[in-house]
């Protein structure tokens, strides 16, 4: 008979061994190799990458696209869950349901509405010569405004089911306690709201800024290579210029920013102690 | 803010996420040649098309078999994990749970371009097979975490009592955990699933001429072809996912596990 610890072990063994074998190790040395010089180890790499300009344009556009589309989740999303959650409870799942809906739909489908809505033919341009706002259709497609519709219409769901559930723990009577006592909404929200909800906003934060830096199919069908993102140029990299010191070097960015990113926000999410 | 108005609001933001479906679902019935909104004559034709389409078909039969096959190996994988974790003392049972879950935490791109590198190409291994890996360590976390959570409303003195009465830890398990959980690990499936059917920036670079996903393959044609065809198979695989998710959350609430 075995000790409840030995099968314990032995039940983890199997998914550890696949995980560390078949995930892990190859990432890993994927990681290491971007320090990997042709004349031992170092950090010429990422020297080389942040001195080419499209390096470090591609860089800074993916962290600020990201950036913003977690604020408008974020401001969008406290306006959507606050309405969901002052519907009646019944009601309330049927419209948290079509928020995830979205999240389960193919994200190259969701992607190419957006094609045929931003498209030279597509219903905007349309509309807009037909109105007679403009005598040749807008290029809306490839611009960074394309991606940033994208990437907020695919992942603003997440963020609303994360404030949805902090606002449902939310006391129900600290808001007209706080407007009894003088505050106006701005007040309420920003000295009631968002204390009791940070840790909701964090959630639906990490989840939508790490999803939009790690975006690929969005940047790569509505930026193109005129709007390149960090992936989409991870890509390029590897499969149009074969090169794969830069490729390693984008890998290892996209890690670490996933990753601080992650951690940073956490740290947010705990109450400061004072 | 009143309820007017919160209601208001919360049309614009169906509108702004539905609305795209709608829009795509009227593209495809376009009974022209190229991509139109609104679509020039109504028809069918190309949500017949798309069955014709030989790479569609093949892609659709590849990633049908692959998001069951790593669902189902992930399962096995992760079914044993997750009950380990809840009964049993692990030794380091935390860097367990994040060495198990890391690969939600790596973009999913890196994941395929470090297979490709040191797996693939030093074994010389197929096409299928890489995905296959890549996929199911993808969807480890998922198993671990759906399950985990439908074993942690399970008391376990229903399974003392099994032993008591004469099963063996294995039978007790079969017998008494295993029905109780069965909603959890149907919702893990299903999960798994489209998540594996979706993902893209895995498979990016693993898959390779002739043999592909079917969301590659459609990232592939739309880069040349400007026809209403992909319209028509997005709004195919939007109604197909819909139907999925009704009957999941209908019949095992869905929406707690997400």
């Amino acid at each position: 008979m075995f000790t409840s610890r030995t099968t314990g072990l032995m039940l983890v063994l199997p998914a550890v061994v696949f995980i560390a074998v078949g995930f892990l190790a190859p990432v890993l040395i994927l990681l290491a190799q971007s320090l990997r010089l042709e004349d031992g180890w170092g950090i010429g790499n990422y020297l080389a990458f942040m001195n080419d300009g499209l390096g470090r344009e591609v860089f800074w556009r993916t962290i600020k696209l990201a950036a913003l589309v977690t604020l408008a989740a974020a401001v969008i999303g406290y306006v959507a869950a606050w309405a969901i959650v002052e519907t009646r409870p019944e009601r309330r799942g049927v419209l948290v349901g079509m928020v995830i809906l979205p999240l389960m739909i193919s994200p190259v489908a969701r992607t190419y509405a957006w094609l045929v809505i931003l498209g030279r033919t597509g219903f905007l341009n349309v509309l807009i010569t037909n109105l007679g706002l403009s005598e040749e259709p807008l290029r809306l497609l490839f611009t960074e405004t394309a991606v940033f519709i994208g990437l907020l219409q695919l992942f603003l769901p997440l963020m609303i089911i994360s404030l949805v559930s902090a606002l449902e723990n939310l006391p129900r009577d600290v808001v007209p306690a706080a407007q009894t006592l003088g505050a106006g909404w701005i007040a309420t929200f920003f000295k009631v709201i968002l204390p009791l909800t940070r840790e909701g906003l964090v959630i639906g934060g990490t989840l939508v800024f790490t999803g939009s830096v790690t975006a690929y199919i969005t940047p790569a069908v509505l930026g193109g290579s005129k709007v390149l993102m960090l992936e989409t140029l991870l890509y390029q990299r590897v499969s149009v210029a074969n090169d794969f010191a830069s490729a390693s070097v984008i890998a290892a960015i996209l890690m670490v920013t996933t990753l601080a990113a992650n951690r940073l926000l956490r740290r947010l999410a705990t109450p400061r102690r004072r | 803010m009143s309820s007017r108005m919160g209601g208001l609001m919360l049309a614009l933001v169906f509108l702004f996420l539905i609305g795209p479906f709608l829009i795509i679902i009227a593209a495809g019935m376009s009974a022209g040649e190229t991509l139109a909104f609104p679509p020039q004559g109504l028809s069918l034709r190309w949500f017949w098309a798309v069955f014709e389409v030989e790479s569609f078909r093949a892609s659709f039969v590849l990633s049908i078999v692959l998001a069951v096959g790593a669902t189902l190996l992930a399962l096995v994988l992760g079914v044993p994990v997750a009950y380990a974790l809840a009964r049993y003392p692990l030794p380091g049972g935390e860097a367990m749970r994040t060495l198990l879950t890391s690969p939600v935490i790596v973009p999913a791109i890196i994941v395929g371009l470090a297979l490709l590198r040191y797996v693939v190409i030093p074994l010389d291994l197929g096409i299928v097979p890489a995905l296959f890996v890549a996929h199911t360590a993808l969807l480890v976390p998922y198993a671990v975490r759906v399950v985990s959570a439908s074993l942690a409303n399970l008391r376990s003195d229903i399974e003392e009592a099994a032993v008591l009465l004469g099963a063996n830890r294995v039978q007790a398990f079969f017998l008494t955990v295993l029905p109780n959980i069965r909603n959890g690990i149907l919702a893990a499936f299903i999960l798994g699933f489209v998540t594996s059917f979706n993902q893209v920036p895995v498979s990016l670079f693993l898959t390779g001429p002739g043999v592909s996903t079917l969301p590659i393959q459609m990232l592939w044609y739309m880069e040349f072809t400007y026809d209403p065809s992909i319209a028509a198979l997005s709004a195919l695989l939007a109604l197909m996912s819909m139907a999925i998710v009704l009957l999941a959350e209908r019949f095992l609430g869905l929406s707690r596990y997400v």
